[in-house]
């Protein structure tokens, strides 16, 4: 659906986009994860047409993203970074500028409003200016209000900024419902969890590079497997223990097996022999590798840095 | 085109939500409009006039309205003009019949004539015959005009009154009785303070009866003119100031005199144009203060575009179907709206308030507004374009819109304000829409006679509003 090849983009001498390729197919929904100032808002940014790179292409459903492709903007819906609401007006008031500039009018328009404002839970405040709403209320009429004109391709650049766990929670699952109804999102966040537990596929963007790319598990892979396992020294778990000597270093002390891989063993294959002897995964307790792990791996520093 | 209306109607959402923009557009510059009224000719801050044009026609052979037009000549408020300049350069005096056209047309050399007349003294009755053409711009000109003249005339011509005095005298007891009633005056004179007989007959039958001496100068009682009294430049030589330093008569003695004064010489007043306008002043009052709070009220929406891109919105903006020129289009027809509604309401305004005639004009005045809401609008999008940030923006903007209005005359009339920085006034578009206003409601002027105002107004716009998109195409309002 959405092809990035080779793109560039500097801002004077500062190179914020550097020789990107990324292809999205249509249903994804696409991690980016990467810490301040990797890259992700820029990204987002070109996709949605704001800025032009300065080498590259950027395509979408084979039509060319550019500024002045209007066309290809009317399946975009961008949900900026910063919370971008008019703080004197109210929800509806909001709402219905972003939905009229797209074309929207009418009893449809307003049929949306009211069905948006619902799945947001804010309808019982649409009297109110939005600069009386908390942070994540705002932060949840900043999503809605890039989806009214109902968008084929979804770009969240970080939407969960500030927000409290149940308001996280109640976006989450408006776009895990919005994604299995089949609109395509890409969903940049410095957060492990939201990548991990959100995303089907993730990207790993530092200082302008894509470093890592694929599925969760084909990104954990890369990671060498260096940590120590535990898990119970029972007759049902005597046969896993058997496998594993010659993958590594297995001690076995109080009835607790203690495996510690060679570097060459990825924790993929360690699970995937766990479950071929039918066991189940809460037995085995490690400092379980993270994308923080394989971020730290990748690029030499962490998340937060 | 519809999406430049959704924005349109956005801004003004937004602006009537916010109170401190309403009050900063409409209610403050009613209050500043109503104070002024009421405070008008008093509260003037100038350091006195200086070198207003005005013309003098002597059609007198009186030695003493030679004097006068001498006096005149060295009154530092004034720059007298005598003499007509053909366009060939040929030069001739001015006559009478001069004034009217001079005055009227649209780039008038002088404001204000005086006439004296071959009939200056009278003899029908007693005081003097004077004629003031005016053209003024507003009322506190015309006071000050007047009363620089009242005082150049009352200090200067006592000899005259005498004349006059002597002359309705002899016209009414006929030549050889009115000698021999001089002479039993003179006597008396002479028998009671001592003195030549013959002399004091002389010097009464010249008219001369001291007055000037008596009286010193001339301390006017109209209260806006007070204030001539307090100019501390020193009076220009020849006049009856050195005289009133040895006579130092009391104040109210004097009040008085120059009360008699005002009834003995007959001003007669011309109004060449708005003669008929009920209000006259308050037109620069209103137009004045409420194009400085217009420039004031679209600076801010101006900077508002700062809000709306640090916020993020021109981003959400421009990833929906709507471009950067339909961004700034829509910001321009806000401001241009705003600017027409808010002159309009404050001339409505002035209309509750002094009695200012909109009614025969509501067409032309409409017009008016739209030229100069817009050229306000593209110096808001200009602060907005060249400005690094918002705090920027609005700092910069206060100092130009004081400086813009002060020397436009949005706060007194320029003709108060020395030569130099005068011709300064024309390069603002407040002085531009204030002649825009009085030419429509003070001097009725027609379509066509506007035209070179409007076509200035629309130039300003114009070159601003290039300025303004060029800097905002290679700014970073929209990254
Ligand atoms: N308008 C701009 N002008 C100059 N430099 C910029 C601009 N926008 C971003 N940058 C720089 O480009 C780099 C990438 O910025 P970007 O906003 O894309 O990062 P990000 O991944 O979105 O970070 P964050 O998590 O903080 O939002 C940063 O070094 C940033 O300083
Ligand atoms: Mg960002």
């Amino acid at each position: 659906m959405l092809h990035l090849r080779s793109v560039t983009k500097r801002y004077g001498s500062l190179v914020a986009l550097d020789d990107v390729s990324l292809d999205i197919a249509r249903g994804e929904f696409f991690g980016l994860l990467g810490p301040n100032g990797a890259g992700k808002s820029t990204l987002m940014s070109l996709v949605a047409g704001l800025r032009a790179p300065d080498s590259g292409t950027l395509t979408l459903d084979g039509a060319p993203l550019t500024a002045a492709n209007a066309a290809s903007r009317t399946s975009l819906g961008l949900v900026p970074q910063h919370i971008a609401l008019y703080p004197e007006l109210t929800a509806p008031e909001n709402l219905r500028i972003f939905g009229a500039l797209y074309g929207l009018r009418g009893g449809d328009l307003r049929a949306r409003i009211d069905a948006a404002l619902e799945a947001v839970q804010l309808a019982d405040r649409r009297r109110d200016a939005v600069k009386t709403f908390s942070g994540g209320m705002q932060r949840r009429l900043n999503l809605v209000a890039a989806l009214l004109h109902r968008p084929k391709l979804l770009l969240c650049d970080e939407p969960t900024v500030g927000v409290d766990p149940q308001s996280r929670l109640a976006i989450f699952e408006y776009l895990e419902a919005l994604n299995r109804d089949g609109l395509t999102i890409i969903y940049s966040t410095h957060y492990m969890e939201e990548a991990t537990r959100l995303c089907s596929r993730i990207g790993i963007i530092d200082h302008g590079r894509l470093h890592a790319l694929g599925t969760l598990d084909e990104l954990l892979a890369q990671l060498p497997f260096e940590e120590e396992i535990r898990f119970p020294a029972t007759p049902a778990t005597a046969a896993l223990a058997a496998d594993l000597p010659v993958h590594g270093e297995l001690a076995t002390a109080d009835a607790i097996h203690r495996f510690r891989p060679r570097p060459d063993f990825k924790l993929s294959a360690f699970f995937g022999a766990a479950e071929s002897h039918a066991l189940p995964g809460r037995l085995f307790t490690s400092q379980r590798p993270t994308l923080e792990a394989l971020f730290l791996h990748l690029t030499g520093r962490t998340l937060r840095e | 085109m519809r999406s430049i209306l959704v924005l349109l109607r956005k801004d003004f959402t937004n602006f009537l939500r916010n109170k401190a923009a309403v009050s900063l557009t409409f209610l403050i510059p009613f209050v500043m409009i109503w104070l002024f009224g009421i405070i008008f000719g008093v509260n003037k801050k100038d350091s006195g006039p200086n070198g207003i044009p005005l013309a003098v026609v002597n059609a007198s052979d009186n030695p003493a309205a030679q004097k006068l037009v001498d006096a005149l000549k060295t009154e530092k408020s004034f720059r007298v003009i005598t003499e007509f300049v053909s366009p060939d350069k040929s030069r001739r005096p001015l006559t009478e019949a001069d004034l009217r056209p001079l005055m009227q047309a649209p780039d008038a050399p002088f404001r204000f004539a005086l006439v004296i007349p071959p009939d200056l003294v009278r003899t029908k009755d007693f005081g003097l015959h004077l004629k003031i053409f005016s053209n003024p711009r507003n009322e506190i000109e015309t006071q000050t005009v007047n009363g620089i003249l009242q005082k150049t005339i009352f200090t200067n011509v006592p000899q005259l009154l005498g004349e006059s005095l002597q002359a309705s005298a002899k016209d009414y007891l006929g030549s050889p009785a009115f000698k021999q009633f001089n002479g039993t005056i003179a006597g008396a004179v002479a028998d009671a303070f001592g003195g030549d007989k013959e002399k004091i007959q002389q010097r009464i039958e010249a008219g001369d009866f001291g007055l000037g001496r008596v009286i010193g100068p001339a301390k006017p009682a109209d209260p806006s003119l007070r204030r001539l009294d307090n100019n501390p430049t020193p009076a220009p030589a020849g006049s009856a100031q050195s005289t009133s330093a040895s006579a130092a008569p009391a104040p109210a003695a004097s009040n008085a005199a120059a009360d008699t004064l005002a009834r003995i010489v007959r001003l007669e007043t011309v109004q060449v144009v708005g003669a008929n306008v009920k209000s006259p002043a308050a037109t620069s009052i209103v137009g004045g203060w409420a194009i400085q709070f217009l420039l004031f009220a679209l600076s801010a929406s101006a900077t508002s575009l700062f809000r709306e891109r640090d916020a993020g919105l021109f981003q959400r903006l421009l990833a929906s179907p709507v471009t950067r020129a339909q961004i700034l289009w829509s910001k321009f027809l806000y401001g241009v709206c705003l600017g027409i509604i808010q002159l309009m309401v404050l001339f409505f305004a002035g209309r509750v308030l002094f009695g200012i005639e909109i009614e025969r004009h509501v067409g032309l005045l409409l017009i008016v507004c739209t030229f100069a809401a817009s050229a306000c609008t593209s110096f808001g999008m200009l602060l907005a374009a060249i400005a690094p940030n918002a705090e920027a923006a609005q700092g910069l903007a206060t100092f130009l819109i004081m400086m813009m209005s002060s020397l436009g005359g949005a706060w007194f009339p320029i003709t108060l304000m020395p030569v130099f920085i005068q011709q300064f006034s024309k390069l603002t578009l407040v002085y531009w829409s204030m002649e825009g206003f009085s030419s429509v409601l003070w001097a009725g002027q027609s379509f066509l006679q506007i035209l070179p105002i409007l076509g200035i107004l629309a130039g300003i716009t114009a070159v601003v509003m290039s300025i303004a998109i060029w800097r905002f195409n290679r700014g970073r309002i929209f990254e």
